[in-house]
């Protein structure tokens, strides 16, 4: 699978996720691996404010992943084409990046 | 190499000396691994000769058995007879995605769906697939990815299950099967929001009746009051077809 074998997503950026998807669609399977690493205990404590919701719909819609950061930034991945290693790396560096933004903003 | 004699110890010719030192050199060729500088040894290694990969040519092979059809184990057998059962047993069958339950969690939750009737059921994906393959519930087959749960009951008790769903936070409802039918989710809100077979029974007969019930209540009346009814239901009529007339003169 696509387990990081690093430290887990770090969510202290993050405001909320929200995952939509179809689940009679061929092209779901990235969408939901993804939703499953995200919404798993280690990655959830380290950050206990930061909401993980699912929206389940039948209407033959893409499936969406929509991340919004504390700042106020919104992170859109569509799942479709995309691995969940894809998806999940891309959401990683964003994540490290914007802590060692805080952390540094704080420090200085 | 050159057997070095001493010059001085042969004055005279045919004179052999005692002792001859003869030095041997090594020679290139020999039956065991000469050992090479380490140097000489690296670059002989990066500078190895690597042969391209050839495929076989096509005809060489059988074609590969496609997986899956081959892996049944005896286990996977058994659990596959066990959810033919499931299916012929239980009426609902609702399919549910948990990313992440503690065992705490999944406690409650099977608490509080026992108390309804509701059990909870693990298959693993690869034999649901196999079932579903075979059976006639294939529609179901893309639900089943990751890791799902599936809760069943014989009754379908839709609106106890959708309030339990709602406070885990963690359970994501995928479909359900009931009644051989397949629902997405909005059609197990429909479902749940529907009113029970004796009130929809109910209302059905009280609308089929309506107007029966109503010429009764017209018929059961004074007789004066429905001669004047039917003599006001004459004036009308005709007026209604003067109308007409005129209109249809009109044009």
């Amino acid at each position: 699978m696509a387990a990081p074998r690093k430290a887990a997503v770090i969510l202290k950026a993050v405001k909320k996720i929200s995952v939509q998807f179809c689940p009679f669609e061929s092209n779901v399977r990235s969408t939901r691996e993804f939703l499953a690493m995200v919404g798993s205990e280690k990655v959830r404590a380290t950050n206990m404010n930061c909401e993980v919701t699912s929206i389940v719909t039948h209407d033959k819609s893409e499936p969406v992943v929509d991340i919004t950061y504390v700042d106020g930034e919104r992170l859109l991945m569509k799942g479709a084409k995309l691995t969940s290693a894809e998806m999940l790396s891309a959401f990683q560096s964003r994540c490290t990046a914007k802590d060692t933004q805080t952390i540094g903003g704080g420090k200085k | 190499m050159a057997a070095t004699l001493c010059a001085k110890l042969l004055p005279k010719q045919g004179w052999l000396p005692l002792s001859v030192s003869v030095r041997h050199g090594s020679k290139a060729v020999t039956r065991h691994r000469r050992p090479q500088h380490i140097l000489k040894k690296k670059l002989l290694a990066v500078t190895e000769y690597i042969p391209p990969t050839r495929d076989a040519p096509p005809g060489a092979y059988p074609h590969q058995i496609k997986r899956g059809q081959e892996e049944c184990t005896g286990l996977m057998l058994l659990i596959k007879e066990d959810l033919k059962k499931v299916f012929q047993d239980y009426k609902m069958i609702a399919v549910v995605q948990n990313n992440n339950s503690n065992t705490d969690d999944m406690l409650t939750l099977r608490h509080r769906l026992h108390k309804h009737g509701i059990s909870v059921k693990f298959f693993p994906n690869q034999v649901m697939h196999l079932f579903l393959g075979d059976s006639i519930y294939g529609s179901m087959a893309p639900l089943f990815i990751g890791p799902t749960v599936l809760f069943v009951s014989k009754t379908p008790k839709l609106r106890e299950m959708l309030s339990t769903l709602r406070v885990s936070p963690q359970m994501t409802l995928l479909g359900a099967c009931i009644d051989n039918t397949l629902l997405s989710v909005q059609g197990v809100l429909h479902y749940s929001k529907l009113p029970s077979m004796t009130v929809v029974q109910g209302e059905l007969v009280s609308g089929l009746t309506m107007l029966t019930s109503h010429t009764v209540s017209v018929l059961q009346r004074h007789p004066g009051q429905l001669s004047a009814l039917l003599q006001q239901y004459i004036k009308q009529q005709s007026s209604e077809t003067t109308s007409e007339a005129k209109t249809e003169s009109a044009t």
